[in-house]
């Protein structure tokens, strides 16, 4: 009886449990980010396949770049099959794939420390420069787009324009020698070499990623600007929930802020996200001028020695990033914009 | 040969360092490519007895054996901390670590080397050696046997002994090592004679053994105790020397902090408290550095326009270089199996012109391998083709024309001087079509057909590394001679044990490469070191001569006043 009893009572929290399994597998957020990820293997596999490629292709293998130029070719063949840099290209790539899939990143030809050992001391350091140089690009570039589209051809849109297209213009090395001439050495204000960790003072961390930082935003800080300016300027234009808002009553400012920057966030998200990527190569030359022990310097080296194990591995990191990078902006277009809906195909 | 009783030049007593005192190069351009989503160093009140320095007249010119008791002396300032900023690319590169089995940017890195380490023998200012870490050494056996002996007592940074079976452990690792970074020296057995006294023995005589040990990871002894217990993976990151400084943090080819090394043998030494050695991207981001007080010191700036523009803000010295250029012609292959095609590149290369339009003659001309600055310097070759551009032209018209494939590396001055030297060959009719490479593409050509090349060829002992016969010997891989009769001469240059003698050698050597228009030289081209003012130090303020690219700086005598 009581076992009877109990049968049903025990079956509909399953029921319902399962329902609930269910109802979110078949959650069209979550199919749409499974689909998006599956879509991320091929990409991750195409960039560290053509990296493989592209390193083996150049001059000299890791056995050359480490044994100098004294190295006899028996020498660079022998250290060559300690290496395992000997074996053909398919051959190396399987190993280094199959080792990744247990995730396990090899170890540097160079110094012999494993890849995720750099990676985690060294990408800390570029994902700080790289969230500084947004916070600093984005934290400009909004208000003054703005102001520029509250009044489009005014005083302050020229001007605006006129120092973004000399921003765009300007190369970032060039602008970090600019930087450091009159930040580092005539004011004296702010460091020109080197990095601090937080935990020695957050303070002087941010001091010294300060220069470096902007010498990476100031492009993209006019680039955001020209587009978000754009954009806001043909919602306010064009947009009937603009003229319904401005027929309501609500002030200029208020539009611009609460309704057209709204909608034009969509490009600059995209515009953000698609940055990632250009970011990350900038960085590698930002982090040699300024000193930083960064990801971008440590990928620099290891190209120059050909250490494929660091390649490879931060080549994967970078990617990996940039592809949910992309992902985390089109699920912030449903945030932004509840009409959104994922797995519809209008 | 003389024996270790205080007559060899290393025991005679040495000057203290003059105020003179307060008064290298890096190759390879940096390559940039992918991404993730494409596929981008005075002188300290030194413990060390004063000495005269008229007897301090380098080893290898003076005698086969010698003994000493001191480095290097001074008056600086004891105390504070200096940074150094070092080239990416060269000697801002220990992607490897600082194990000297290992390191095999050895050479490059000398500095940071030089800092943890110290080493046997030291070369000073005005290009003279002296003990370091040893005390003297003797030949034997027709210059087959050398033992080193090395002072009494020393210590590593880890308290353990640094003895002769500490040496001979190092120098049999080294020699182990898949390292090219090793010293080519053909080494029958090396063994601890006695407590302080390491034995070579070699298979053939080298009397320039010591003077090699200055470019190769014999120089720097590791603490075998140390090693041990970390493990070489360990160790490479933070090595363990006897040298004036032991490390505290080390990130590969980015900053490398020192602290004073309170067992360091040479009590008082070293004047400064800390040394920090920090990567900087080149010249210009090293001077910008130096002026926001960042850095007091920046090792091997090689823009001359530089000197000018920044002589008042800070001490520059310029390095003397002991590495002339030369034009390697690879004789194996036309056109240069023909003499008379070798002879066109001779006769149609005006030296002295290059060297005014492009350095302002600040460089000596050389005719041989040698320069002023390094061991055995002779600058005129009798029978030496020098410029003459008829003789070129007629030349280029006997052999019915001369093409020929130009290649160096990748540097900016390397690029204006292929220029000029395409432009200049043009007027006697010899086409060279120039082409530039990294150094792991430069490597590459010579496992090809190459026919010419823009290089340097010679060290401060020319035996060293990076010497003639790396350049001109049958047996090495970027030789375009294979002449028995041309190794022949430069082994009994490096083997004999007598200086005159090897002097000799290499003075026929130069002349019957010269005779045989096996390749024409032109002169050495020299790197500055930038000081801070108030920072002085032997080889940082002061010039010591370049072992094979940069000079050496004597980090125990530095001061920051």
């Amino acid at each position: 009886m009581s076992s009877t009893a109990s049968a049903p009572l025990s079956a509909s929290p399953r029921r319902a449990s399962t329902g609930a399994l269910t109802r979110v597998v078949r959650s069209p957020l979550l199919r749409f980010v499974g689909r998006r990820l599956l879509v991320a293997i091929p990409v991750l596999w195409g960039v560290t396949f053509l990296t493989f490629v592209v390193i083996n292709h150049l001059p000299g293998n890791a056995a050359q770049q480490l044994l100098g130029v004294n190295a006899t070719p028996q020498e660079v063949h022998q250290l060559a099959v300690k290496l395992g840099v000997d074996k053909p290209l398919l051959s190396q790539y399987g190993t280094w794939l199959s080792h990744l899939v247990q995730g396990d990143l090899g170890h540097s030809l160079a110094s012999g420390q494993s890849v995720t050992s750099i990676l985690g001391t060294d990408l800390p350091i570029t994902f700080e420069l790289i969230a500084y140089a947004f916070l600093i690009s984005l934290g400009l570039a909004i208000p003054i787009a703005l102001v520029a589209a509250r009044r489009p051809n005014g005083i302050f849109d020229r001007t605006s324009m006129v120092f973004s297209m000399a921003g765009l213009s300007i190369a970032n090395y060039i602008l970090a020698l600019i930087l450091v001439y009159f930040f580092a050495v005539k004011l004296n204000w702010l460091p020109a070499l080197g990095w601090v960790p937080p935990n020695k003072g957050l303070a002087t961390n941010i001091k010294y990623l300060t220069l470096p930082a902007i010498s990476v935003a100031l492009s993209l800080m006019c680039f955001y600007t020209r587009q978000l300016r754009a954009d806001l300027v043909q919602q306010l234009r064009t947009e009937d929930y603009v003229t319904t808002a401005r027929a309501k009553g609500v002030g200029e400012w208020r539009v611009i802020r609460h309704h057209a920057l709204r909608n034009s966030a969509f490009g600059l998200i995209t515009a953000v996200a698609l940055n990632l990527g250009t970011l990350l190569g900038v960085t590698v030359i930002i982090e040699q001028i300024f000193g930083l022990p960064g990801i971008g310097h440590e990928l620099l080296s290891a190209i120059n020695s050909r250490d494929l194990p660091v390649v490879e591995g931060a080549v994967f990191v970078f990617a990996l990033i940039v592809v949910l990078a992309n992902l985390l902006a089109d699920l912030l277009y449903a945030a932004l914009d509840p009409r959104v809906k994922y797995g519809s195909t209008n | 040969m003389v024996g270790s009783t205080g007559e060899s030049p290393l025991s005679r007593p040495r000057a203290g360092r003059s105020p003179a005192w307060m008064s290298r190069r890096r190759c390879g351009a940096s390559l940039i490519a992918v991404c993730a989503c494409v596929a981008v160093t005075a002188c300290g009140s030194s413990s060390k007895p004063a000495t005269s320095s008229a007897a301090t007249s380098s080893a290898a010119t003076s005698s086969a054996s010698g003994t000493g008791t001191s480095s290097a002396s001074g008056t600086g300032h004891a105390g504070g901390t200096l940074t150094v900023l070092e080239s990416a690319g060269f000697a801002g590169d220990w992607p490897t670590g600082l194990d000297p089995a290992t390191n095999t940017n050895g050479a490059a890195d000398q500095s940071q080397m030089d800092a943890i380490y110290a080493e046997p023998f030291e070369l000073q200012p005005g290009g003279k050696l002296a003990p370091d870490l040893a005390t003297g050494y003797k030949f034997s056996n027709g210059g087959k046997t050398v033992t080193v002996t090395f002072r009494k007592g020393l210590k590593f940074s880890d308290g353990t002994p640094l003895n002769a079976q500490a040496v001979a452990f190092n120098w049999n690792r080294d020699l182990k090592s898949p390292c090219t970074c090793k010293p080519t020296i053909m080494v029958k057995a090396i063994t601890a004679a006695d407590d302080s006294t390491v034995k070579v023995d070699m298979l053939v005589p080298d009397g320039a053994f010591i003077n090699q040990l200055q470019d190769s990871n014999f120089s720097w002894i590791a603490s075998p105790t140390a090693l041990k217990k970390m493990g070489e993976q360990q160790f490479k990151l933070k090595p363990v020397g006897a040298g004036p400084f032991t490390v505290v943090s080390d990130t590969l080819s980015n900053q490398l902090v020192l602290k004073k090394n309170p067992t360091y043998w040479d009590t008082g030494k070293p004047l400064l408290d800390g040394l920090t050695f920090k990567t900087t991207a080149g010249d210009e981001t090293a001077l910008e550095a130096m002026q926001s007080g960042q850095a007091q010191a920046y090792e091997g700036m090689n823009t001359p326009k530089l000197v000018n523009s920044f002589k008042d803000k800070f001490t520059i010295t310029a390095q003397p270089s002991t590495s002339p250029y030369d034009i390697q012609l690879n004789t194996a292959i036309p056109p240069f199996n023909n003499k008379d095609a070798r002879l066109a590149i001779y006769y149609a290369t005006d030296t002295a012109l290059l060297n005014q339009k492009l350095f302002g003659n600040i460089y000596p001309d050389t005719q041989s391998f040698t320069a002023q600055a390094g061991l055995f310097y002779n600058p005129t070759v009798p029978g030496y083709p020098g410029y003459d551009l008829n003789k070129a032209k007629a030349m280029v018209k006997q052999i019915g024309g001369l093409n020929v494939n130009f290649f160096t590396i990748t540097q900016p001055a390397t690029q204006n001087f292929m220029v000029a030297l395409q432009q200049m060959w043009k007027q006697a009719g010899i086409n060279a079509s120039i082409h530039f490479y990294s150094l792991a593409s430069l490597i590459q050509q010579f496992q090809g057909k190459w026919q010419a090349a823009l290089q340097t060829a010679g060290a401060w002992d020319p035996a060293g590394g990076v010497g003639v016969a790396f350049r001109f010997n049958s047996h090495s891989p970027f030789s375009g001679v294979h002449d028995p009769k041309l190794d022949d001469l430069l082994n009994q240059g490096q083997g004999a044990t007598d200086p005159a003698t090897r002097k000799s050698f290499y003075d026929k050597a130069a002349e019957y490469i010269a005779q045989n228009a096996y390749g024409p030289f032109l002169f050495p081209v020299a790197t500055w070191n930038v000081a801070a003012h108030g920072v002085t130090g032997p080889g940082l303020t002061s010039a010591i001569p370049s072992v094979a690219v940069n000079p050496q700086v004597l980090w125990e005598d530095v001061s920051a006043s």
